[in-house]
């Protein structure tokens, strides 16, 4: 389980950024931008929580708090009962991460890639290979398990990227925009990897501009917008606070009646 | 450490543009650079020193021994032409004009007489433009020589016997007793350029990779997953940091020894025997001690090329920082090769400029092994620091996340 507490994240403008303030953002408030002030959700071992929000509304700095890239300047973040804000090292053992953007060394193979970060989690000997051997089989990467990474198609090469970001077995997965920019058959893998972790109970929250896929797959929303969670329920609760039984509606309400209440 | 170590080393051995910065520029292409270069150098020489020149001589009349002479010297040969040129303007024009290549005045006053006892004014015409031009040298020699002749002649008429010549004209004979030995001698001359050829190459090996491994990293998107495995950011750019280091000194080393085997080939055929003598004398110690002063300075580099590199948001960014980190990195180096420079109290804390003064009092053999003591711990001192800012740095978020 993994549970979110007012989370807040802000960072120091630069001169030339506080000086054009010609469409200035309202989180923009003493030489700072405050991208996050107030976000928490939570999600069960058996769930899957999709992180909704506008361009800029937050989404990407919760995610990178998450797994722990970023330190929040208050807030907190549990992962079965550990807070690893305290103790990041113990947190990036208990999550997996993943996004469209997420690269590969390009000059190791895709046995190597996934080998490495499976050392760097520290997976040894018998342990690292049954792992590997367990997700190649899984995941179906047999056929170019010795290509180089870059030389491989945009699937294999997501699929390596999946492997790795699960190689120590984490607790949690996060994914921030897994799909964008993929075809249909690479967005299929993803969707099977997102129910697979789901049969295995492991929680995952990963956030998406794509409203069909948080109907196929989720059973949670948490929406952010302008850097604060305005919903955080199930999608019934969604339908029901948005006013609609299109997720499409019910998000702009939702978004609507957020900032008229700022 | 040792894991993310081994990687960056792995992958850095599969990147075909990077090794070939690193080890075919030194081992080949540099060689065959200097070699071409020697080779049209030594060709233009020797085609300067072949030329035969066209003279004219203005008032030939007046020094017919000295007309025979040139006439019969084998790079001169006089002016076929039916033109007459008998001033300097008239020669000045035919040597602009590609008529002559030289002309030779002789003041129209001119006596070859001895019994004259008048100093005369001649005057050489030609272009003094070309940096290798041996037509003043010869002719200067030629007229020395005729004018020895004349001054024996004028000597004997005023009755001065053939022993006492020498003397009279020149009482005092001084010589030069060098207290230098070969080496020092050498060492004064090559031992400025080892530094300003190792130096610039332990910057070269450093960044290739630096920039491959911290921009290249942010830039491919694989930074980010990096940050998230439960290795401390202290542990990750050490690793990083040690292959920078470990390509930095084999590029050094890879071209000193390429160096060596070239020198060693060269000198095969004969040439370069002075450069060999040179380096005769320098010892393995000798070897080891540059190399122990080079490594802090290796330090201190690939900290700095990684810290910037780290900085960068992509490749194109951090290769536009590297051009003025050289420009930097040379300054201290070339106050190093001043002439006089040498290592005193004031120098030895010039970073790299002290390390570059001792290792070129290394091979001259004159080296106080307390300064290179107190120069390497300086060293080491700044490059930990350096170290540990580029550690502060790969912490920073403001610095990942740009």
């Amino acid at each position: 389980m993994i549970a979110v507490n007012g989370l807040k994240k802000r960072f120091k403008l630069t001169k030339e950024a506080v000086s054009g303030n010609a469409h200035q953002d309202p989180r923009q408030r003493d030489g700072y931008f405050n991208s996050v002030e107030a976000v928490s959700f939570k999600c069960e071992g058996n769930e899957v929580l999709g992180l909704l929000g506008p361009n800029g509304a937050g989404k990407t700095t919760t995610l990178r708090m998450l797994s722990t890239a970023l330190t929040p300047d208050d807030g907190s973040i549990h992962i079965a009962g550990h807070d690893i804000v305290k103790h990041p090292l113990a947190g990036r053992k208990a999550i997996g991460f993943l996004s469209g953007t997420t690269g590969l060394y390009g000059r190791l193979t895709a046995k190597e890639n996934v080998e490495y970060f499976a050392k760097l989690h520290g997976l040894k000997g018998r342990a690292l290979k049954s792992r590997c051997e367990y997700l190649f089989a899984t995941l179906d990467m047999e056929s170019f398990l010795d290509k180089r990474a870059e030389h491989l198609s945009t699937g294999m090469k997501q699929k390596t990227n999946i492997a790795r970001a699960v190689v120590h077995e984490p607790q949690v997965v996060i994914l921030d925009e897994p799909t964008t920019g993929l075809d249909i058959m690479t967005k299929q893998t993803i969707i099977q990897f997102i129910r697979m972790l789901k049969a295995n109970q492991t929680p995952v929250v990963f956030s998406t501009h794509h409203l069909d896929e948080i109907a196929l797959l989720c059973d949670r929303i948490c929406l952010i917008d302008q850097g604060v969670s305005c919903f955080d329920g199930t999608i019934e609760q969604f339908k029901a606070v948005g006013d609609s039984n299109e997720l499409n509606d019910a998000f702009l309400n939702i978004v609507n009646q957020g900032r008229a209440h700022v | 450490m040792f894991e993310v170590f081994l990687k960056e080393v792995r992958e850095l051995l599969r990147d075909r543009k990077t090794l070939f910065f690193v080890i075919a520029l030194p081992i080949v292409i540099f060689p065959v650079l200097f070699a071409l270069l020697a080779f049209l150098a030594s060709k233009t020489t020797l085609e300067a020193e072949q030329k035969v020149h066209t003279y004219y001589i203005a008032n030939a009349h007046l020094a017919p021994e000295f007309e025979e002479r040139v006439f019969y010297h084998k790079s001169f040969k006089l002016y076929d032409g039916d033109e007459r040129f008998e001033s300097v303007t008239a020669l000045s024009d035919a040597v602009r004009a590609g008529k002559i290549d030289v002309g030779i005045v002789i003041p129209d006053e001119f006596n070859h007489q001895p019994s004259a006892n008048v100093q005369s004014a001649w005057q050489v015409v030609f272009n003094d433009a070309q940096s290798i031009n041996f037509v003043y040298k010869r002719l200067e020699k030629l007229i020395n020589q005729f004018a020895a002749d004349l001054r024996t002649a004028s000597l004997e008429a005023l009755g001065v016997p053939q022993t006492e010549h020498k003397a009279l004209l020149n009482p005092i004979a001084v010589s030069k007793v060098d207290t230098a030995d070969k080496r020092e001698n050498y060492g004064e001359k090559l031992g400025a350029f080892i530094p300003y050829m190792l130096i610039p190459l332990v910057l070269m090996g450093a960044s290739y990779p630096a920039i491959d491994l911290g921009a290249g990293e942010k830039e491919r998107g694989t930074l980010e997953t990096l940050l998230l495995t439960p290795v401390t950011r202290t542990q990750l750019v050490l690793g990083k940091f040690l292959t920078v280091l470990a390509s930095s000194i084999a590029c050094a080393l890879v071209t000193v020894s390429s160096l060596a085997v070239w020198i060693g080939i060269a000198s095969g055929f004969g040439a370069l025997d002075s450069l060999k003598a040179a380096f005769a004398s320098v010892s393995m110690w000798d070897y080891l001690l540059i190399f122990a002063l080079l490594l802090p300075v290796a330090v201190m580099l690939s900290s700095l090329v990684l810290a910037i590199s780290i900085y960068a948001r992509t490749f194109k960014e951090a290769q536009n920082y590297m051009g003025p980190l050289s420009m930097l990195v040379f300054v201290p180096i070339v106050v190093s090769l001043l002439p006089n420079m040498s290592l005193t109290s004031l120098t030895a804390w010039i970073p790299i400029t002290n390390v570059s003064l001792a290792i070129k009092e290394i091979i001259k053999g004159t080296v106080d092994y307390g300064a290179v003591l107190m120069i390497f711990v300086a060293s080491a001192l700044l490059a930990g620091a350096l170290l540990s800012c580029c550690v502060r740095w790969f912490s920073r978020e403001s610095v990942l996340f740009r």
